[in-house]
């Protein structure tokens, strides 16, 4: 430990440089906090177009409505990257600001791509629509695993919809989807936090999506679509279970 | 044959439902394994094969940080125990072996944090080693002010992290808020010193600490609403002023018994003051 000089800095010149480091940083939170009400703001918007679908809109109506919003959001993030490229590193340290909305950014990017692809936004997509490729200013890949669940959480509501529309192909192909999502998600070893819960979660969206396939498929509703190479092996299934 | 049995085994646990339905159920359980598309399937896999081996690095190295803060956490809390042994005659070899011990929490303990931190994780895993950090500020803080009487300031501290780690590492900084609550925390183990000196007779100490102390409160009276959580800081706030309020009024008992004394004319002071300490409830 050295003595001498430096500890003969004054006490209260020490407080006063952190009072002004701490003032520093509640002003940058503030500005961080504008940008994110924002981007909260925009995902409100997107989610309102998305919800289109439920009202029977045309798909490709809603979509284009949906994609019209990531251009604004990709603008908000980067402005959000600006402000954190003035305190380099310290990404962790105001992250809880914008993570709850990120996530929800997140679900509606990948519900949106499902709705066009049929495949799950992969955390690189995601990244990319965003804007967020920058190694100082990147989407947390925990913010993307949750905003991934949120998606799941809607596809419920969504296949009921579907089906009472008239679209009794859905719940095949969404369980299909549910399914291999939750089998991937269970390559991974979570902790017991957040994102395990919400992982949960996906398993009840699973359950829900099963039975409303069920429901369909015992009225004979479901088109038998491409799985009639399982129909001899389900035939023998049911023959084996009934005796 | 067996795939019908294990359905048969969960009809029978689930009598409430329709055999009918779980009958469905179990088709849809055997369909997927003929998986249909392996394309989109097997990117799904590999994108989440690496989404696990981030998770379970970022995993491992947060638990190995949480390791050394308790290590931290603990060894520096012996170096507080070791300087609360001073006694009147014993100051210097008590001090010099709390140094002692002090350096080798830093070169052990606090080491191994800064082999593990760089760039962003800092701030990422800052929960995760926060805890070790405070107490360790409070220790070096404690140690610095038994030995000189002054605050040592976050910039030393930083300074003597240094050489923890070769040049083309980034060094350990300590960030503002953990050396600010680790100095709130201090005002603790200042009040029981305080209170030790004052059954010892040294009387001066104890004001000096005293006084020490009521700075330490002022200043950081003025940043709580700024820190990065105000609300973990007013508790923090509080628990210091009672220290402060209990150095106050045993030097205050000190102050009025001692006088007292001097009016009977006894000069065993140090009897008197012994029993003014022993009213502080710690």
């Amino acid at each position: 430990m050295s003595g001498g000089e430096a500890s003969a800095l004054p006490l209260e010149k020490q407080f006063e440089d952190f009072r002004s480091q701490l003032e520093d940083s509640v002003t940058l939170r503030e500005r961080i906090r504008a940008v994110v009400l924002e981007i909260e703001s925009t995902t409100r918007l997107m989610y309102s177009s998305l919800l289109l679908v439920y009202l029977s809109r045309p798909l490709l109506e809603v979509l284009d409505k949906s994609k019209a919003h990531i251009g604004t959001l990709k603008d908000h993030y980067s402005r959000l990257a600006d402000i954190l490229s003035e305190c380099p590193d310290q990404y962790y340290r105001y992250h809880g600001d914008w993570r709850s909305e990120t996530q929800t950014a997140v679900s509606l990017l990948a519900f949106t791509h499902y709705l066009e692809t049929g495949n799950l936004l992969l955390h690189n997509e995601a990244g990319e629509k965003l804007g967020l490729t920058n190694s100082q200013f990147g989407l947390d890949l925990e913010d993307y695993l949750v905003g991934v669940c949120f998606m799941s959480n809607e596809l419920p509501r969504y296949v009921v919809n579907q089906v009472t529309a008239g679209d009794y192909d859905c719940p095949r192909k969404v369980l299909k989807f549910l399914t291999e999502l939750n089998a991937a998600f269970r390559m991974l070893n979570l902790r017991n936090d957040f994102l395990r819960k919400k992982f949960d979660g996906l398993k009840y969206d699973l359950r829900r999506v099963e039975e409303v396939f069920y429901d369909v498929k015992i009225r004979g509703l479901a088109s038998d679509g491409d799985s009639t190479g399982n129909q001899g092996s389900k035939e023998n299934n049911d023959s084996e279970v009934v005796h | 044959m067996k795939c019908s049995s294990a359905i048969q085994k969960i009809v029978l646990m689930a009598s409430s439902s329709s055999p009918q339905r779980l009958r469905q159920w179990a088709n849809f359980q055997s369909s997927p394994k003929k998986a249909r598309t392996m394309s989109t399937q097997s990117s799904l896999k590999d994108a989440f094969s690496s989404y696990a081996d981030y998770l379970n690095n970022l995993n491992e190295k947060r638990e190995r940080v949480v390791k050394a803060s308790r290590d931290i956490t603990m060894n520096s809390k012996k170096v507080i125990f070791q300087v609360h042994r001073i006694s009147k005659n014993k100051k210097e070899e008590v001090l010099e072996k709390a140094y002692k011990d002090l350096a080798a929490v830093m070169n052990q303990y606090v080491a191994r944090l800064v082999k593990e931190l760089k760039g962003s994780d800092f701030w990422k895993l800052r929960r995760a080693y926060s805890p070790g950090i405070q107490e360790y500020v409070e220790a070096a803080t404690l140690c610095r002010f038994c030995k000189s009487g002054t605050l040592l300031s976050l910039e030393e501290m930083n300074a003597s992290f240094s050489s923890l780690s070769n040049p083309s590492q980034e060094p350990l900084q300590i960030n503002i808020l953990d050396y600010i609550l680790g100095l709130a925390d201090l005002t603790g183990e200042l009040m029981r010193l305080a209170i030790g000196r004052i059954s010892d007779g040294e009387l001066q100490y104890a004001e000096k600490i005293c006084t020490f102390v009521r700075e330490i409160h002022r200043e950081l009276t003025l940043l709580v609403p700024h820190m990065d959580e105000p609300s973990d800081m007013k508790t923090k706030m509080e628990t210091m002023l009672q220290s402060v309020i209990k150095i106050e009024n045993a030097c205050f008992s000190v102050h009025v018994r001692g006088s007292e004394c001097n009016l009977l004319g006894t000069d065993d002071s140090s009897y008197s003051l012994m029993g003014a300490a022993e009213g502080i409830d710690l």
